[in-house]
């Protein structure tokens, strides 16, 4: 696997990037979104109903090309990654160009094709880890109540099933169950998070439902309030906390707890809390090939159809600047967890709070000893 | 509502040409596959323009009826503050 140690390595190249505008560098976080098409009707979610121009292969085959080596980590994202005709081919090419050490994707869990996509994905990037996440909103009706699509729930069994069967042949293949905490689960995540317990993935994580342009949800009463996800976060935390993690399981753990809190931060005092890297080291592409610094401000920085599809001449060019500026200045804020999680890396505090955590009972503090029995898990990735 | 700061984000972006048509089919597209989606409506800021301030408070339209933004004769032109914001039956029932 593409070493973590490169990324680590390029933390301090990004600090100086972000404050004073050298050594230029590309991202190491990327999300694609080749289509917004998806067959959910989330409650959180709208961009099912638009349509766009997208890429076709030929065009992201260039856009990858010019990406070159410096992603580490792509997300493929929707609409559903897994409607999208050409997602097999797409994370190949985005192998064969970038060689990222880890390739996400999310899954809704409607398409009874989704299995053999997957297979089909971890056989052919077998230096890449490939993180399929099955979202789950709710056990039972909730679940298809807040995605909108009845007998989802049932679905999300059967392929949860035939991915678990598939993962014992795939080395490189990690299964996660995903949730979105939004005012319609904020209720009951604990019943989400004991089935994920009992489902035999590797990791479970959480998202807060925020508003975001990408997805035409600004000004939707969609994320919680501060107490009611406190309430449910904190569970989720001590329910981390005592789980005996080993190995790097236990650094990705203890960076979700760190993104936890950040979210609570967030919420507490509406500003960003951690300087945000998003428009240096993380980024977005979008399906009509737009490239955005994220998601939730989703910034126009340019087409890469009108810039012969390279993406460093977007990412270097001139309208990024003032994007930069605003991001820099703390205009927004914002608990995307994506842009969070490469955030927390560049953030000095958080690498040693997770390296306190991580390394205390090795050097004879305080161990973290579980409260109740719990199964190992596999090793999990962020 | 938390992250209040994007509505005014939002707000302050720089319309595409053809920002009316494709947001008004994807809300269409939306009430017809029975999404949770009912309708849209047009949130005007303070800083909108005279033609913006007639518009009725509080109305629910269906996208074919909607008002194209900008509208007609807006000073602000692809930098009219004005956006459209799906409404959701959830919302309506929490109103």
């Amino acid at each position: 696997m593409k070493s973590m140690l490169g990324v680590l390595a390029r933390i301090p190249l990004f600090q100086l990037y972000r404050r004073f505008g050298w050594p230029r560098m590309l991202p190491i976080n990327i999300t694609l979104s080749p289509s917004p098409r998806c067959n959910s009707r989330c409650l959180t979610c709208n961009i099912w109903m638009k349509r766009e121009n997208e890429l076709t292969l030929d065009e992201w085959d260039k856009v990858l090309r010019s990406l070159g080596k410096a992603p580490y980590w792509f997300t493929v994202s929707g609409g559903e990654p897994f409607m999208y005709q050409g997602v097999v081919e797409l994370c190949q090419m985005a192998y064969q160009y970038c060689r990222p050490g880890i390739i996400n994707i999310p899954t809704n869990s409607i398409l009874s094709t989704i299995p053999d996509k997957v297979r089909r994905i971890a056989e052919s990037c077998p230096e890449s880890r490939l993180i399929i996440n099955l979202s789950l909103d709710g056990i039972g009706e909730k679940h298809d109540r807040i995605r909108g699509v009845p007998g989802n729930f049932k679905k999300f069994e059967e392929r949860l099933k035939q991915l678990l069967e598939l993962r014992d042949g795939l080395p490189n293949l990690t299964l996660g169950i995903h949730s979105v905490v939004s005012t319609f689960s904020v209720g009951h995540l604990d019943e989400i998070m004991e089935y994920a317990d009992q489902s035999g993935v590797d990791q479970f994580i959480t998202e807060i439902a925020e508003p975001r342009v990408e997805l035409d949800t600004v000004g939707l009463p969609i994320t919680p309030d501060k107490k009611s996800y406190t309430k449910a976060i904190n569970k989720l935390i001590d329910h981390v906390n005592n789980r005996p993690y080993k190995g790097i399981s236990k650094v990705t753990e203890a960076f979700r707890i760190q993104y936890y809190k950040l979210v609570k931060r967030i919420l507490d005092e509406e500003k960003q809390v951690i300087p945000c890297y998003a428009g240096w080291a993380s980024s977005h592409i979008y399906a009509d090939g737009t490239v955005w610094p994220c998601c939730v401000r989703a910034d126009q920085l340019g087409n890469l159809r009108d810039h012969n599809y390279d993406f460093g001449a977007i990412w270097f060019g001139e309208k990024i600047k003032e994007v930069r500026r605003s991001i820099a200045a703390k205009e927004c804020h914002c608990p995307l967890a994506n842009a969070s999680y490469t955030n927390l890396l560049h953030d000095l505090p958080t690498l040693a709070r997770v390296g306190t955590k991580v390394l205390l009972p090795v050097l004879g503090g305080r161990p973290t000893a579980p409260k109740a029995p719990a199964k190992e898990p596999e090793a999990a990735h962020v | 509502m938390p992250f209040d700061w994007l509505n005014d984000f939002h707000r302050g972006m720089e319309k595409a040409d053809n920002y009316a048509d494709k947001t008004l089919a994807a809300y269409k597209l939306g009430i017809k596959a029975r999404g949770a989606i009912c309708g849209v409506s047009v949130c005007v800021p303070a800083n909108c323009c005279g033609a913006a301030k007639q518009l009725p408070e509080g109305v629910v339209y269906q996208p074919d009826e909607a008002p194209r933004l900008p509208l007609a004769g807006c000073p602000l032109g692809r930098r009219c503050p004005c956006v459209y914001r799906p409404v959701m039956t959830y919302a309506e029932v929490q109103e």
